[in-house]
């Protein structure tokens, strides 16, 4: 990509001095503070908050971002506290090292977790996170010999760093800080561009996102070992500051409280984590006059801000201090890029697939074919199992018998975004968008980017195969805009972008023209077959035989599960089978352009 | 005989497990949320029993069988209350939300409780005073029976109003697909609060059984709903049998595994044989396997 071309895809988004200017100051009256009004006691505090907001960020990755409601970030937080707790009693080994094996204990244990419970849906996820925090905890009661019980240990040196010790108070305070301002960096370098875009899509909708050839699972394998490294870091850097260890580090409490923090604070934000650790870390000390009661004030915060505040005090504020706004133009669409497959020599070939749920058959015995460049159209009535088939086809099912492949490729079998890499495309029902994000965001989330480059160039790629992308499907004046605000038509035809923008050899699309205006549907059509005469192959679900008729090259009609007839559309529609079952004696196809 | 003893003790223990799972799967059947609260309110009613059993002018030691309707009661209007603040408000948005206000509110009663009645372990009076019995080797107290008795009544009470009343399709028709009850004109928000108000009167139930065989303390509740939570999941996501027999299943295991080892080793047991369970059978032991739609 040339540099004008990076430049103007970077113009897009521009960057306001607006937050860089609030991040400075915040720092800086915490600073001055700590440094000239602080006494003992209030440096220990603050020391801890910044602990928590570590621990937050780390949260944001698989809580935030990818909305699994993961409950073991606390147990996190108290395994690591306890590794390195115990290596500088027991080993006397230095600091650094400890929260070196304070990181590598931790994220193992999560890698152990997240293998069997990665695909876990949402309860079932919080459930088994919850218990692996209920089994820590119980063997950090029980297995006295090693962590103390009950009562836990104390003398836990202090910090040290290259065999100097860290002094109390300011000095800890500076090291913690210094250290929570450098993970925020990273964590911002590992979610802004491209994958903060993706995360979105793969949180509303995970299904939507392997369509788009997102692997939703590693996403959250990824994230569930990130906020176990910051746990981790939390923990350790906590546990020389309290110098005492005791399974209240792996007590639910911590993980309520980190939940709190999220929540309050902005569950995707770097900021949210800051304001959450610094607003309710300290809350005990606030709620001084209610004693040991100021977790009923807790409890209150927390339900005030879930109803009130969704996305946290962060989103408030992040409207005060808005990003510079978007500028209206988009560049041209880029001409050194093809979004025609890259080869058109393999045909989807289904063979004798079925499918049963419980005691239903939903398909038995179906094979078709669909050749590069060619459209099918599939018919028949309402529950013939049509959407049943392009869910096995794409992958969301696993079907009961038969096969799907792409010339020598079996898809039967593969997970649904290796289907979706491997060049079938598809777009659902009702348009499956992610909500908050601008049309042209959603195209580029189907853009995966590998290769060289930081998060601003490979976002970069990806709007320029985006942009191309809209291009062809006619809805480039609308990239700025918020999905949620594009009529439906729009919508349509961004989610047909984002098919195209993997640059799939087919493409199967449900019910594409439903709730259409006439004018609307042929402009589809006129869309579709030029697309398919750059060898992209269509299957195409729809109950609009005046836009199928003339579009397909052959129909295809299930009823019951079953293929009743296939062939050229005039033969098809005649067949006397199809118009039994499906079109009825009185049909016409009028209008037809 | 040590086995029969072991057995009836379990069966005693997964009776009252069993009325906290039901009230849980209820509750998670009419809103798709798990109420991360509900052991807080087994807890709450455990503690209403104690104090009604010291409050009502009924003599110094008030059997437990008399304070059980008041608890029904008070907590039915309180499972209302819950549902108010804590569900309806967060009605259309993500799930997540409710999961996270009710653990909000479960923290809030916790602490609330804590303060009213104070950190210490509380034993409400037995249902029926009396002394123990003994059946044929077999040492029963009578406090184990009426516990049996309770729970089989309060659980096949709530099966009979569930199949049998227009009061419990309308119940289950909103739980099954909120859409299509409404649009046959069934009040489902009225059912979704009714839903809330049947759980938690069969919290405060179970609340009432355990303080009077066990203990409860302010901080007994989310041990109770862990047990609900994997009960559910055990047994079949949303299925109210499943919920019962997998209550039942855990009373059996914890019971079977302290006697054998520990009780510290028994409840980490109970944890791997959930993750087990999750990874090999995600349908549950006893649920059909479900697909999602899309």
């Amino acid at each position: 990509m040339s540099a004008a071309r990076l430049r103007a895809m970077r113009d897009m988004t521009p960057r306001s001095w607006l937050r860089p200017a609030a991040w400075a100051v915040a720092a800086l009256a915490l600073a001055v503070y700590a440094f000239a009004f602080a006494d003992s006691y209030v440096l220990r505090v603050l020391t801890l908050t910044g602990c928590y907001a570590i621990l937050v960020m780390g949260y944001q990755f698989v809580f935030g971002h990818l909305g699994a409601l993961s409950l073991a970030q606390g147990t996190f937080f108290g395994v690591g506290a306890y590794t390195a707790a115990l290596l500088g009693l027991k080993a006397g080994t230095p600091y650094l090292l400890n929260i070196a094996a304070a990181i590598v204990v931790t994220v193992a244990l999560a890698a152990l977790i997240a293998v069997p419970v990665r695909r876990l849906k949402s309860h079932y996820f919080a459930l088994a996170t919850l218990g692996i925090a209920e089994v820590v905890l119980i063997g950090a009661r029980n297995w006295v010999d090693l962590t103390g019980g009950g009562d836990g240990l104390s003398g836990v040196p202090g910090m040290a760093l290259f065999g100097v010790s860290v002094p109390r108070g300011w000095g800890e305070f500076a090291v913690v800080w210094g250290a929570a301002g450098l993970l925020a960096l990273l964590a911002r370098r590992l979610q802004r561009g491209l994958p903060m875009r993706v995360h979105v899509l793969a949180r509303e909708d995970p299904i939507a996102a392997a369509a788009a050839g997102i692997d939703t699972d590693r996403l959250r394998f990824n994230a569930f070992l990130w906020s176990a490294a910051y746990g981790a870091v939390a923990g350790a850097l906590a546990v020389p500051v309290v110098r005492v260890i005791s399974p209240e580090v792996v007590e639910f409490k911590v993980m309520v409280a980190c939940l709190a923090m999220t929540v309050v604070g902005g569950r995707t934000a770097i900021a949210g984590a800051f304001i959450g650790a610094l607003l309710l870390y300290p809350l005990p000390e606030w709620f001084r006059f209610l004693e040991d009661h100021y977790l009923i004030a807790y409890g209150a915060v927390l339900l005030a801000a879930v109803v009130l505040a969704p996305d946290g005090l962060a989103g408030l504020l992040g409207r005060l201090l808005p990003k510079s706004p978007v500028r209206p133009t988009v560049p041209d669409p880029p001409d050194d890029i093809s979004l025609a497959p890259a080869s058109t020599s393999v045909d989807l070939a289904i063979e004798t697939v079925g499918k049963r749920f419980g005691g239903l058959t939903a398909l038995a015995d179906v094979s078709l074919r669909v050749a590069p460049g060619e459209i099918v159209g599939l018919i028949g009535p309402n529950g013939a199992g049509k959407t049943t088939l392009a869910n096995i086809v794409t992958g969301q099912y696993a079907a009961d018998a038969g096969q799907v492949s792409l010339g020598g490729l079996a898809l039967t079998g593969l997970a649904a975004f290796r289907i979706a890499r491997a060049g079938i495309a598809r777009t659902f029902q009702t348009p499956a968008l992610a909500p908050g994000l601008s049309a042209l965001d959603n195209v580029a989330t189907a853009c995966a980017t590998p290769g060289r480059g930081g998060p601003e160039a490979r976002l970069a790629r990806a709007y320029d195969r985006a942009i191309a992308a809209m291009a062809e499907t006619g809805v480039l004046d609308h990239a700025h805009v918020d999905v949620g605000a594009l009529p439906h038509a729009v919508r349509r035809r961004v989610e047909l972008a984002r098919a195209l923008a993997l640059r799939p050899r087919f493409i199967i699309l449900d019910e594409p023209a439903a709730g259409l205006t006439a004018e609307e549907i042929e402009g589809l059509a006129a869309t579709l077959r030029g697309l398919a005469r750059t060898g992209i192959g269509f299957l195409i679900i729809d109950h609009d035989m005046g836009f199928l008729m003339p579009l397909a090259n052959r129909l295809a009609c299930l009823h019951e599960g079953r293929l009743i007839a296939e062939g050229p559309s005039d033969a098809v529609s005649n067949d006397p089978a199809v118009v039994e079952a499906y079109l009825g004696p009185d049909f016409h196809v009028t209008g037809a352009g | 005989m040590e086995l029969g003893q072991l057995l009836l003790n379990a069966l005693v223990l997964g009776a009252s497990y069993a009325l906290v799972a039901l009230g849980f799967v209820l509750v998670l059947n009419a809103t798709a949320a798990v109420n991360f609260a509900h052991g807080e309110l087994v807890m709450a009613g455990g503690m209403l029993a104690v104090a009604l059993a010291t409050v009502l002018p009924l003599g110094d030691v008030v059997p437990g069988l008399l304070v059980l309707p008041l608890v029904l009661v008070v907590m039915a209007g309180a499972g209302l209350l819950f549902s108010l603040v804590a569900y309806f408000p967060l009605r259309r948005g993500p799930p997540v939300s409710v999961f996270i206000s009710t653990i909000a509110v479960g923290i809030m009663l916790q602490h609330a409780v804590k303060a009213a009645m104070g950190p210490a372990e509380r034993a409400a009076p037995p249902l029926l005073a009396g002394p123990q019995l003994d059946l044929a080797g077999l040492i029963v107290s009578r406090q184990a029976l009426a516990t049996l008795a309770v729970a089989a009544l309060l659980i096949g009470g709530t099966a009979l109003l569930l199949r049998r009343t227009q009061f419990g399709r309308r119940l289950r028709a909103s739980a099954q697909d909120p859409e299509m009850a409404r649009a046959v004109g069934v009040p489902v928000r009225a059912m979704i609060a009714s839903s809330f108000a049947l759980g938690t009167a069969l919290a405060g139930a179970a609340g009432l059984l355990f303080a009077n065989s066990y203990f409860v303390s302010p901080e007994s509740g989310g041990n109770l709903m862990i047990k609900a939570y994997i009960a559910v999941v055990i047994g079949g996501w949303g299925s109210v049998p499943g919920a019962l027999a997998g209550a039942l299943l855990i009373a059996l295991f914890e019971v079977g595994v302290a006697a054998w080892l520990s009780s510290p080793v028994a409840e980490a047991a109970l944890y791997g044989a959930l993750l087990l369970t999750l990874v090999l059978r995600p349908q549950g032991l006893f649920g059909e396997p479900v697909g999602r739609r899309v």
